[in-house]
């Protein structure tokens, strides 16, 4: 455990001169926009985070989780990086659990960025209602949890191929089908691309009642964490035997 | 030297039935500096990299400090330092910082990164981006690492690959001063021996996966067949008079080579020429370079 924290700590060191912030607030700012630029059809909370979450969890979301993964490979992809860090005293599994870390942390601050983006956006076009906190809430959350399948499978991918570009190309790829996929019910809940914008939208919003969105949350939630303990337990056991 | 510090039983990787190392026993002392020989391709950073556990070995066992290497995994990997084919740095760091992200994983004091960069002598460059570094400076920042953990044994894969003669010669120099100033055993590995020679005690030479020599330096001179080299008055005459006491010489540019002669036939061949009215100028004991050596026990005539 206390190697864990070491090694976590070398890592945030590592991301911390990098422009990856910039890629954290981008999709945030881009919500804000979207959510004054319509504001005035949009002056109901539930509209409010539907609009402001779309392109961000149909398509920022999965893409920045693929970013995130190959970004906190790409240093040890240079050079024999990964020789030095592995022939280190510390354990696969300590490294594999940091790097994971960082890649959930830096999606969590995303999500709570946007949190902030909706409330002001909120704000600033005058919303009367309530704050909806558990439907916000819900959303956010849910949204997060959603991206640790697909963080992992990212992840595993990374580790995989030294290649920076090749593993955000096939992200890109099979994020691009998000709209089609979600229209069924039967293989929606199950695509890991998929799952963040099936978590993020408010349910019984108008215009998304059809294919997956109809599903029950905690259901999709099950699905996800299903999904999540299968791929994070492949890449820590191919980590650990990976030949370096 | 009784005290091993690495020891390798029948160490063997195979990939695809290929060996890439096979059955390699190396065993290196305490406060040695052993240079690990071998062309390229021949299975050193292989052995290196089953050294460290980076990757299984197919067969055979690993002992370090006298622990199993796969049992005993993280305790050994404590006192060793390792450098790897290529330095590995964060080009976006600075020295210091490329050194305090190994510093928080070995959980060591901060006042290590300044004496490590100060055994390399990188202080001056040290609040630098790593991007703009040399070649040199990158592989010094690469040794730093290496030492930062104060380790008892210390790994160079090829640490002078690359450089220019005098990059090779500091890093010489940086390594030699190991064992003396901080009683660090090193090994480290080359495709040149003339690189070696100069600062190694040992030596284990590789070739397709087979350690094919393993002993002192001067062992390895002392494989060198020798050469005696003739000059006489008249040479022609010489190696038939030679020929007729049954000493084979080859004549080259005025001189008789012979090859493998012992102390009684030199001079019992020195007294028949003289006794036939010859004049001899010149008796010389020609060595092989160690290079030749190198080339003669690796068994390849091409370039390393």
């Amino acid at each position: 455990m206390k190697a864990f924290f070491r090694v976590l700590s070398a890592e945030r060191l590592k991301m911390s001169k990098s422009y990856l912030w910039l890629i954290v607030l981008a999709s945030p700012v881009l919500a804000a926009l979207i959510g004054m630029l319509v504001s005035s059809e949009l002056a109901e909370w539930p509209l409010l985070l539907g609009g402001m979450s779309l392109f961000h969890a149909m398509l920022f979301l999965p893409v920045m989780t693929g970013l995130f993964s190959s970004f906190i490979c790409r240093y040890e992809h240079t050079g024999g990086g990964w020789k030095s860090l592995l022939a280190l005293p510390v354990s696969r599994t300590a490294v594999y659990l940091a790097k994971f870390t960082v890649v959930i942390c830096l999606l969590a601050l995303t999500q709570i960025l946007l949190l902030g983006a909706i409330l002001i956006t909120g704000r600033i076009i005058h919303i009367s209602s309530p704050i909806p906190w558990h439907m916000l809430l819900q959303s956010i959350l849910g949204g997060w949890v959603a991206c640790l399948p697909l963080a992992a499978l990212q992840m595993f991918a990374s580790l995989r191929w030294a290649s920076f570009a090749a593993p955000l190309v096939v992200n890109v790829i099979f994020t691009i089908p998000n709209i089609l996929i979600t229209n069924s019910a039967t293989y929606g809940p199950y695509y890991p691309w998929a799952q963040p914008f099936l978590a993020m939208m408010p349910k019984g919003m108008n215009g998304y009642d059809f294919g997956a969105f109809n599903l029950p949350f905690e259901s999709l939630m099950i699905t996800v964490l299903g999904g999540f303990v299968l791929f994070f337990a492949s890449g820590l056991v191919y980590f650990n035997r990976k030949e370096v | 030297m009784n005290e091993f510090v690495i020891r390798t039983h029948n160490l063997t990787k195979k990939y695809h039935d290929r060996a890439a190392v096979n059955s390699l026993n190396l065993s290196i002392g305490r406060g040695e500096i052993y240079g690990f020989l071998g062309p390229n391709g021949a299975g050193k950073t292989t052995t290196i990299r089953m050294l460290l556990g980076l990757i299984r070995p197919t067969s055979g066992k690993v002992e370090i400090f006298g622990k199993d290497l796969q049992k005993d995994r993280l305790n050994i990997l404590k006192k060793v330092g390792s450098l790897v084919e290529y330095p590995s740095y964060y080009g976006h760091l600075s020295a210091v910082e490329n050194l305090e992200a190994i510093r928080r994983i070995l959980n060591l004091p901060k006042s290590r990164i300044a004496e490590v960069l100060d055994i390399v002598s990188l202080t001056k460059e040290a609040r630098r981006s790593v991007k703009g570094y040399s070649l040199g400076m990158k592989q010094r920042l690469g040794i730093a690492s290496a030492l930062l953990g104060s380790p008892e044994l210390l790994i160079l894969d090829e640490p002078t690959n690359g450089l220019d003669p005098s990059g090779i010669q500091e890093i010489r120099e940086l390594i030699k001063r190991m064992p003396k100033e901080h009683g660090i055993t090193v090994l480290v590995s080359s495709h040149l021996l003339s690189e070696v020679e100069l600062m190694a005690g040992s030596v284990g030479i590789i070739a397709q996966g087979r350690m094919v020599f393993q002993d002192t330096i001067e062992h390895l001179q002392h494989q060198a067949s020798s050469t005696i080299e003739m000059t006489v008055s008249e040479p022609e005459a010489a190696v038939w008079i030679a020929r007729d006491s049954g000493l084979t010489g080859q004549l080259q540019e005025g001189r008789i080579h012979f090859d493998g002669l012992s102390n009684t036939q030199v001079a019992g061949l020195v007294r028949r020429l003289v006794e036939n009215k010859h004049d001899i100028y010149r008796v010389e004991e020609k060595r092989k370079s160690l290079e030749d050596i190198f080339m003669q026990i690796v068994g390849t005539g091409g370039s390393l």
